[in-house]
């Protein structure tokens, strides 16, 4: 691999971090495995780096090569996490942005989203980041119909998880 | 949902919070080794290849050349050899050529199912192995008891005393009990390392196929 390849990855990666930070937050549950996730993810997108042509975004890209090692990343599997985990970036509100009600909702919002499965997870994960259905769709390797589909039921489990 | 476009807006907000990684940190974390699952599944792999060809080599030493040909079975277990070799040569060239298509780019979906079906070329190549391991032992026993000197001594006996049918049948049982308790523990040993292994990965994929139904 060459210098000038290594240099402009790593620049587009530190520009681009903000995405695979995402990603951790909302699969892992503390400080530790989240850096651990970046390290696997940073390390998945090098190897495939040389592949990439430069015909998508370099962000389009990393959604997908991000997602694909949190859903497919051995962890040993974990309770998931019911107590709320204040180290967790996700949960890192800044109180007075917000008056207490809508703190409170996003609070339990967020740890709703963490129950999650790993597919939902990633469908809530596209969803907030505002991508449309069809590059849903060809992220999880689903029809558009499909993720529709998927995309309502998941937001129905939120409710339900919301007010039970 | 209000909830959710509430949530979203917040989400979108949060990027202030997010960790910031020079690109010194960065680029000291592109050479360290992968953990992925991939991986995992790569060395369990490559295990398996150089143990069951362990299992080959110890028991096909030349020395016991003459010995196959005092039991008559020297031709078919050369005949067995050459399939046995052949067959393994496949697998390694099946197992390189999916292992090599497992695309962190491709779709998820697409993802999983590359990496499940390298986990399956593996379980067929261990399968493969059990059924020739197997028809060698069966292949020896058959020796041994027909033309080995111990061998012919206990059939021997057992015609003296008139029930060599018997013998027989208990042979044959006995063969059939011991082959079944070792393929079923090698079985569980197996369900249980991918089972761990890729319990997650397998739920993930199952979940994205049950859309399609």
């Amino acid at each position: 691999m060459n210098k000038e390849l290594e240099h402009r990855f790593v620049t587009e990666l530190e520009n681009n971090q903000n995405i695979v930070h995402k990603v951790c937050s909302l699969y892992t549950n503390d400080k530790d495995a989240h850096n651990d996730l970046f390290q696997e993810i940073t390390v998945q997108l090098w190897k495939a780096y040389p592949k990439f042509r430069g015909d998508a975004k370099f962000s389009t890209w990393m959604y997908r090569v991000a997602l694909n090692t949190a859903i497919t990343l051995y962890r040993k599997s974990k309770k998931r996490v019911q107590t709320q985990d204040y180290e967790s970036v996700i949960n890192k509100i800044k109180a007075n942005e917000y008056d207490d009600t809508e703190e409170k909702r996003l609070k339990l919002m967020y740890d709703a989203i963490k129950q999650l499965g790993d597919i939902e997870k990633a469908l809530i994960f596209l969803y907030l980041e505002d991508k449309d259905y069809t590059e849903i769709a060809e992220t999880l390797g689903i029809t558009e119909v499909n993720a529709r589909v998927k995309m309502n039921r998941v937001k129905n489990k939120l409710r339900t998880i919301l007010n039970p | 949902m209000d909830e959710l476009e509430l949530l979203k807006k917040d989400w979108q907000k949060r990027e202030a919070d997010l960790p910031k990684l020079s690109y010194d940190q960065i680029y000291k974390m592109i050479w360290k080794k992968s953990s992925s699952i991939v991986k995992w599944i790569f060395y369990i792999s490559i295990l398996e290849f150089v143990f069951w060809a362990g299992i080959n080599l110890i028991f096909n030493d030349p020395d016991s050349i003459q010995e196959l040909k005092d039991l008559h079975i020297h031709k078919v277990i050369m005949v067995l050899n050459v399939v046995n070799y052949a067959i393994i040569l496949y697998f390694i060239f099946k197992f390189y050529n999916n292992y090599k298509k497992i695309s962190f780019t491709d779709s998820s979906k697409k993802l999983m199912q590359t990496i499940l079906k390298v986990k399956r070329t593996v379980t067929q190549y261990v399968w493969f192995n059990l059924i020739i391991f197997t028809t060698y032992l069966i292949t020896n026993m058959y020796g041994v008891l027909l033309y080995g000197p111990e061998g012919k001594e206990i059939v021997e006996a057992a015609s003296r005393d008139g029930n060599s049918t018997v013998f027989w049948i208990m042979v044959i049982g006995i063969s059939i009990v011991f082959t079944v308790v070792i393929l079923f523990l090698i079985w569980l040993f197996y369900k249980l390392l991918y089972g761990i292994l890729l319990k997650r990965l397998r739920e993930n994929y199952n979940e994205l196929k049950k859309l399609e139904i």
